[in-house]
């Protein structure tokens, strides 16, 4: 038999296939209830910000990013909260790099936080001798399924000239997936 | 004029360490503009809208 097909009472059906090379493979799924979950329920999303976003001096500003490189389950919102909100709990490794810049010269000192339902959850600063700092945060964070979402600011102060997240998927993105179930 | 440039003038002694440890400022990108999140100075008291609002 190179399949076993387990068909719903109502409708669908899953099937377990062997691979079809010689050998003998176990799978033992662990002593524990729960959703099994493989590649294809495992939300992963990335997305930029499309064009430089001005940041008001020592304010903390949500970083908007806009544009998608891919978001496998429709889990961020890149048109009005600018949130990631999944809809699978479990523990999920989030990315976020901002790429401040001072149109002046000055040095500046920069930062970005992660909030977790609108509180701050984690920083991470930079400050420079140039005009330009990078700093970034990668981190596990716990989502319930429903109700918990992040979103990703962003904080600036000295330089001369406009400060700005600087726009373009190079620079200023964010990113994460799903890497357990709860 | 900005809320941190407002605030920076009702109060000359702040510095800008001060508006990432006591003082913290905030924008959601909602069009709400700016607005003070947590005022926690240890001396200075937050100031009121009318005194924001006095400076032009």
């Amino acid at each position: 038999m190179s399949s076993i097909v387990i068909s719903g009472d109502t409708s669908g059906a899953i099937t377990l296939a062997a691979p079809s090379v010689a050998g003998t493979n176990t799978a033992t799924l662990p002593a524990a209830a729960g959703t099994v979950m493989v590649s294809g329920n495992m939300p992963a999303f990335s997305y930029y910000l499309s064009s430089s976003q001005n940041i008001t001096a020592a304010t903390w500003t949500k970083i908007t990013f806009n544009t998608k490189t891919f978001d496998t389950n429709n889990n961020f919102d890149s048109a009005t909260n600018y949130r990631f909100t999944p809809t699978v709990a479990g523990y999920y490794q989030i990315n976020v790099i901002y790429a401040s810049n001072s149109t002046g010269s000055n040095p500046i000192y920069s930062a970005v936080a992660i909030y977790k339902n609108g509180s701050a959850l984690n920083y991470a600063y930079q400050g420079t001798s140039a005009a330009f700092a990078c700093p970034s945060i990668s981190t596990i964070i716990y989502f319930n399924g429903s109700t918990d979402y992040v979103e990703f600011y962003a904080y600036m102060y000295g330089g001369t000239g406009t400060l700005q997240a600087y726009g373009g998927s190079l620079y200023t993105y964010v990113g994460g997936s799903m890497l357990r179930s709860a | 004029m900005t809320l941190y440039e407002k605030i920076k003038a009702i109060y000359p002694s702040l510095e800008d360490k001060d508006f990432l440890t006591v003082i913290t400022l905030q924008n959601d990108s909602n069009g709400a503009g700016d607005y003070i999140k947590e005022w926690n100075h240890p001396t200075l008291v937050k100031p009121t809208q009318e005194q924001l609002d006095a400076i032009k």
